[in-house]
């Protein structure tokens, strides 16, 4: 089998990956970095993100109204000292990336233009129209071509991380285009592959989103920290689920429901005076009790509500909401200029991950993890929009920076051993190729997968559902061992790759439902309808779930708190 | 839902068995609301998986499900299928080496891609150039000078373009319509300095100057980058700096 | 049919499966979009027999009145009629798609100065193309000069 040797591996090339391996090319001219990724990286799902990336940028603002703003969008859940670095690091990271080429959109005077965005006091979201993601994965691979020491593996699917002496020293990958396996080792690696929301049938994700990094480290026994948080987005597309960004509100939007009424505005859903622009857990509980009151509107793919761009104007939607206009007129046959767009509730961002500290590193020595792979954690639970863009840059430079210090440290391993690691993936895999004698249909595993999923851990939760979703995914887990498959060709075979994906998102779906069942308490966007109010006596703690053949073992770990007082989170 | 079935035509390649590539057809019950995707989707899931082709983000902007539909380059996530009759023939994206199915070779576009040098090139180290950056830390644009460039900006890297493009047909080393148009791109931004050095690279072996402005590229653009307009504004600018260069050896000003 | 050149987006390296050669799809030819684009290629032909007549009318000048009148006269043919009828109107259908297409290379600006909006050049193309047509016509008909 081929060894391939480098300094470091990083493992997914999207925003935090790139950033990564930007950070450790251009600090290290000598190291040689590895970037692995799945699919070729200006496809990674980075590529999606259309409202912007906070940082303090105004005078008005500062890096106190950011963390309190984030702390209190994480319903006190978020450690306040990751909070505190991740603030102070927002606006030097955003400024570098406009220095590469960002085409973020101007004020007059030359200077970036902020807009205001969900939770956030002030407009802090610098953004480039509304494709800030597609731009900052552009920019951030076009930079990335710059430095030669950047290793690309594109089209590689790594499903082991290679263990030797306690410490993670590469990865076995499987070459999509020749079927083959290959070690790729580095003193260090770095997860930076994004979430899982494919676990769900509603999602603004792309299909590469299957959580494999997480998967990754869970199996390598690193806990995985407050899976039960996932975000539902307010303003997704009914039927494809596709991203329709916040910044539609931050530019004036209104929510409305089928008697016309802005019902932000007209009943309490706890957002006060920011109505549309309250966090995304209370807008997407407010949807679905409009819905559930028979407020909604019914259409061919469920029930939905209304977002009212018509009052903005054809030049504004123009010239800051040009790709909603597209998507509306492509997918939902709306122009938004003259027509409300109908939209719903749907997962958008697990806030839940790999536990990481503040400098990304991970349980076990020489792992890392960024982006939305990493639980820091700073969303805690629930994620102010336009955080995310820049926690990718941030925390990917961060690890990338740890990493290498790490490896300068760190020794060779033990080539033979993680070889033979690598080798006996090799064989397991092989196994599955074309299996015929499997009794259980990919496809069908998915669709159960994700009609468990939107049963027990949708916007509201109950236990008794929460209960049976426990014992209804780990019963796939035992099933997706026994997958059939029909493809036993070796050059680029997408059956193999769906099934290695489908056995990562059952393990992912296996912590979150175990984490939420646990958890009697509503906070954020783990809403508990036995328990509705906010516990912090017994609750103020992040879930950690340990991989275990039995299922998910589940442990505590302390927030971070600091000058912020866990206190009634209203607006 | 009400359905109408229609006849999907594939095109099946596995170098291990077959000599040259296939076609196999599917019965498919489409919804009116689908995509071309959506076919392509339902028969990996429900009639046979063994089909390999690539797609991501399903709102046409990650650039991965461009096909060859009923002979046209097409985003399958963004065609509709309802505006194809009862038959729809898809095929791997033209021009590009067939690697299985309907993926084809990309490794050819991304060396074109890297070779124009696609990021801001600065004459000096940034520590060096702090006076050009405001308090920020950030370079002062106008929304006039975002205009310039923004255009080019947009491409999804799709490739239809080099699947339309008669040129690239014919010449392996023509850089392209994507190529040159994010080439392009950089020259147009007021922070970036290394047009002199793209346009030599736009006169050398890849040249622009094969481009004979057929269109087709910006025909088929999904994202409507016009990459036929910025070849030809670059040929404009490369012709200038060449005459510049034959008057100042070493290069004029920016 | 429809093979593209075999080493169309030639890969820098040799590629790791055996990949099929690119193709073209058989249908490649009857997209409306490029069916247009092969019609304008395909007057190429008409101003090369175009070019050619006109040679063959400067020979005649040259071997004197009775050729010239020769000449002359020939044209009235109706084949010569329908001939420059159908160069008329590729000229017009290549001057049309130009006027369309070059506005868009403009380049944002021209050292300081920026050019004018494309609207503006495609106007003044037509303004510049009729006058031109306009002054040459009556120059050659006598009526002025």
């Amino acid at each position: 089998m081929d060894v391939f040797r480098h300094d470091i591996v990083i493992v997914g090339g999207g925003g935090a990956g790139l950033r990564a391996a930007i950070e450790a090319a251009e600090n290290h001219p000598d190291a040689s970095i590895a970037l692995v990724s799945k699919v070729y990286p200006m496809r990674s799902h980075t590529v999606s993100a259309e409202g912007g990336a906070a940082a303090v940028a105004r005078d008005d603002d500062n890096l106190e109204l950011h963390g309190f703003d984030t702390v209190k969008g994480s319903d006190f859940l978020g450690d306040q000292d990751a909070i505190q670095f991740f603030v102070e690091e927002a606006p030097k990271e955003l400024a570098l990336l406009e220095n590469w080429g960002c085409p973020f959109s101007r004020n007059e005077d030359g200077t970036v233009a902020t807009r205001a965005f969900g939770g956030m006091t002030t407009k802090r979201t610098w953004y480039a129209a509304d494709k800030i993601g597609f731009h900052m994965l552009h920019t951030l691979f076009q930079q990335s071509m710059r430095f030669p020491n950047i290793v690309r593996y594109d089209e590689y699917f790594v499903s082991k991380l290679l263990v030797d002496g306690g410490t993670c020293r590469g990865v076995a990958a499987l070459d999509i285009r020749t079927g083959e396996y290959k070690t790729i080792l580095g003193r260090a690696v770095i997860l930076t592959t994004g979430g899982g929301g494919k676990i769900f049938p509603f999602t603004t994700n792309g299909t590469i989103k299957t959580g494999d990094g997480m998967a990754l480290a869970y199996r390598a026994g690193v806990p995985l920290k407050d899976m039960e948080f996932v975000q539902y987005h307010p303003t997704g597309l009914p039927g494809t689920g596709i991203l329709i960004t916040e910044a539609t509100r931050g530019e004036g939007g209104y929510l409305r429901n089928n008697q016309g009424e802005r019902f932000l505005v007209d009943y309490d859903y706890g957002v006060g005076n920011k109505a549309e622009l309250g966090p995304r857990d209370m807008i997407s509980r407010a949807i679905v009790q409009e819905i559930e009151a028979g407020r909604g509107f019914k259409g061919p793919y469920g029930e939905y509500v209304q977002l009212d761009l018509t009052h903005l104007g054809e030049e504004k939607i123009n010239s800051r909401l040009p790709f909603v206009r597209e998507l509306a007129k492509t997918y939902v046959g709306v122009d938004p200029v003259h027509e409300p767009i109908p939209i719903r509730p749907v997962v958008h961002y697990m806030m839940g991950g790999v536990d990481t500290d503040i400098h990304g590193a991970t349980s076990l020595p020489g792992l890392y993890a960024a982006g939305e792979t990493a639980c820091v954690s700073i969303n805690g639970a629930n994620r102010l929009g336009s955080n995310s863009l820049t926690e990718c840059l941030v925390f990917g430079a961060a690890a990338a920076q740890h990493a290498m210090d790490f490896a300068g440290g760190s020794s060779e391993g033990n080539e033979a051993a993680l070889r033979a690691e690598a080798e006996d993936e090799a064989a397991r895999v092989e196994n599955l190729r074309g299996r015929r004698k499997g009794g259980e249909k990919i496809s069908e595993i998915r669709r159960e997968l994700n009609g468990i999923m939107e049963a027990s851990c949708g916007v509201y939760r109950q236990q008794d559902s929460m209960q049976a979703g426990v014992i209804e995914a780990a019963q796939l887990r035992g099933r997706v061992a026994d997958l059939r498959l029909e493809d036993d060709s070796k050059v680029f075979n997408t059956e193999l790759i769906t099934a290695l994906e489908l056995a990562n998102m059952v393990e992912v779906a296996e912590t979150l439902a175990v984490s939420a069942a646990h958890r009697k308490e509503s906070r954020g966007a783990h809403t508990c309808k036995d328990f509705t109010t906010r516990n912090d006596q017994d609750y103020l703690y992040h879930t950690m779930a340990y991989h275990d053949p039995a299922g998910p073992r589940l442990g505590k770990k302390d927030v971070v708190l600091g000058k912020w007082v866990p206190e009634e989170r209203k607006y | 839902m009400p359905t109408t079935e229609k006849t999907i035509v594939l095109t099946r390649f596995d170098p291990d068995k077959d000599e040259t590539p296939r076609k196999q057809e599917y019965q498919v019950p489409c919804e009116p609301s689908w995509k071309v995707l959506d076919a392509v989707n339902f028969i990996k899931d429900e009639l046979d998986s063994t089909i390999s082709y690539r797609w991501s983000c399903r709102m046409a902007v990650c650039g991965s499900c461009g096909m060859m539909v009923n002979g046209e380059p097409k985003l399958t996530c963004k065609a509709a299928l309802d505006e194809y009759g009862s038959r729809v023939e898809i095929e791997p994206l033209a021009n590009f080496p067939i690697v299985r199915d309907l993926v084809v070779e990309l490794d050819g576009f991304m060396h074109k891609f890297e070779s124009v040098k696609p990021w801001i090139i600065r004459a000096k180290e940034r520590a060096a150039d702090m006076e050009n950056l405001n308090e920020k830390g950030t370079y002062s644009q106008s929304t006039e000078e975002l205009a310039d460039f923004k255009q080019f900006s947009m491409c999804i890297n799709c490739m239809l373009c080099y699947s339309a493009c008669p040129v690239v047909a014919n010449e392996p080393e023509f850089l392209g319509p994507a190529a040159i148009a994010l080439g392009h791109r950089y020259n147009l931004d007021n922070r970036d300095e290394g047009t002199e050095e793209r346009h030599e690279i736009f006169r050398g072996e890849g040249t622009v100057f094969s481009c004979s402005y057929a269109n087709e590229c910006s025909e088929v653009c999904p994202k409507n980058v016009d990459p036929a307009a910025a070849i030809n504004q670059a040929k404009f600018g490369a012709v200038i700096d060449w005459a510049k260069g034959l008057v100042l050896p070493r290069g004029g000003s920016n | 049919m429809g093979a593209a050149h075999p080493e169309a987006m030639a890969p820098p390296k040799p590629g790791r499966t055996r990949t099929a050669p690119p193709q073209m799809p058989s249908t490649w030819w009857s997209a409306p979009r490029i069916r247009t684009y092969l019609l304008f290629d395909a007057t190429g032909f008409i101003y090369f027999l175009v070019g050619f007549h006109a040679i063959h009318m400067i020979r005649a000048l040259g071997e004197g009145p009775e050729a010239w009148q020769a000449v002359m006269s020939s044209l009235s043919h109706p084949l010569y009629i329908l001939f420059h009828v159908v160069a008329l109107a590729s000229v017009i259908f290549v001057a049309v798609r130009f006027f369309r297409l070059f506005p868009k290379a403009q380049p944002p600006s021209i050292g300081p100065a920026k050019p004018p909006p494309g609207n503006v050049i495609h106007a003044m193309l037509y303004v510049v193309w009729i006058g031109i047509t306009l002054v040459m016509s009556l120059a050659l008909s006598g009526v002025i000069f």
